[in-house]
């Protein structure tokens, strides 16, 4: 099944948000001293490359993966597997959200522990603190 | 300078992978064509001709989550586990019951008794349904976590005590999700050691060397062997995990660190 240009267009354009949003929370993650910061940058870059899997499943003029005739035969079949979207994607992307969730969770207790211990989130004066 | 070095590395690193995905077909092929292992599943979803192949769930999701890829899910599982167990740690020594407070006006409290067992009814179809329709444990624990961030912002947190939900019950209905996944990992493995019928752990329909397989009707209705029992297990650990995790975080600052110190000698 071939894709129009403006499909094509915004099936980039999407490509390169993803990318550029991911960028960005790398950004984040990486220079902004704020572990809460931080935490919010690994939240929207575990989103966005979740998003990124999704698409790479995505197929245009596409069904979902849930087969609504249980009686269909096997030609029926081959049609569904022809026309639905890719399955895997969104279920690994299942599985990355438990995991991101429960990464986040972790990571927000630690936070709570640390603010108690040093009284402050900005990981520079927790640096200084330490030494 | 660091910054500017980190966000010209960025930028360089964005631009190289937009270079690799739009050229060099780094992702496959996108918006078009099936790929072959995603036709191998979508085939054998629900395919009673080929028995041995099949997770004889109508929604491919759910059977790569919980047959063809089911040991990932159920390391996720143990990853939320060891999560929740973290913050037990944590949180090791505060009593629950010391947490008093007024909740919010009279209008949004009974909003929110109308709303809460449309919650539940929701949570509890999703989780039934996971096999059938998009949803499954994971999705309705969630949905069901969320009556307990309701109860702590709307009636404050006092209302756990009140509603009789303690820490220690919420760790308990949650162990029994966890404890009701492995029965039914293991429930296969049993059946072999009483009949002496082979089967392995994990297993949810006939396998070539394996007549085992778990009920897909029962009295008429269909279900789905594992994936629904599954479902119903996972929905009870995630949502009583997650009820654990919020009655933590609703808990007030300083009485956490007024317990903290005094259970820690400082």
């Amino acid at each position: 099944m071939g894709t129009s240009l403006l499909e094509t267009f915004l099936l980039v354009l999407t490509l390169y948000s993803l990318l550029a949003t991911a960028g960005v929370s790398i950004y984040g993650i990486v220079a902004r001293p704020s572990i809460t910061k931080k935490i919010i940058s690994l939240t929207i870059l575990g989103d966005s490359l979740n998003v990124l899997a999704i698409f790479v499943g995505f197929r245009v003029f596409s069904v979902p993966p849930v087969l609504l005739e249980h009686d269909t035969n096997s030609a029926g079949l081959i049609e569904f597997s022809r026309t639905a979207v890719d399955p895997l994607p969104q279920a690994l992307v299942l599985t990355a959200i438990v995991i991101g969730l429960a990464v986040n969770f972790f990571l927000i207790f630690l936070a709570l522990q640390i603010y108690r211990l040093y009284g402050t989130l900005d990981s520079r004066k927790i640096r200084e603190l330490r030494g | 300078m660091r910054k500017y070095l980190v966000l010209a590395s960025i930028v360089l690193g964005v631009s190289a992978l937009a270079y690799a995905t739009t050229y060099l077909g780094a992702l496959g092929p996108i918006g078009s064509d099936t790929r072959q292992l995603a036709k191998l599943f979508l085939m054998h979803t629900y395919n009673p001709e080929f028995p041995e192949l099949t997770a004889m769930s109508p929604e491919a999701v759910t059977s790569i989550v919980w047959d063809f890829r089911g040991v990932d899910t159920l390391y996720e599982t143990v990853v939320f586990y060891m999560a929740i167990v973290a913050a037990l740690a944590i949180y090791r020594g505060v009593g629950y019951s010391a947490i008093r407070g007024a909740g919010l006006s009279v209008i949004v409290r009974v909003v929110t008794r109308i709303l809460i067992p449309m919650n539940i009814a929701i949570a509890v179809s999703i989780a039934a349904h996971g096999y059938l329709a998009p949803g499954g444990g994971f999705q309705a624990g969630a949905a069901l976590a969320v009556i307990s961030v309701l109860l702590a912002v709307v009636f404050s947190a006092s209302s756990f005590g009140k509603l009789g939900i303690s820490l220690a019950r919420a760790v308990i209905l949650w162990t029994a999700g966890l404890l009701a996944i492995a029965a039914v990992v293991f429930a296969p493995v049993a059946f072999s050691a009483v009949t002496g019928v082979r089967a392995f752990l994990m297993q949810n329909y006939v396998k070539l060397d394996s007549p085992f397989a778990f009920a897909i009707h029962i009295y008429g209705q269909q279900v789905s062997g594992t994936p629904t029992w599954f479902n119903l297990a996972e929905f009870l650990a995630v949502s009583f995990g997650f009820f654990v995790i919020f009655m933590l975080l609703s808990l007030r600052e300083d009485v956490v660190r007024e317990q903290l110190g005094e259970s820690r000698g400082h």
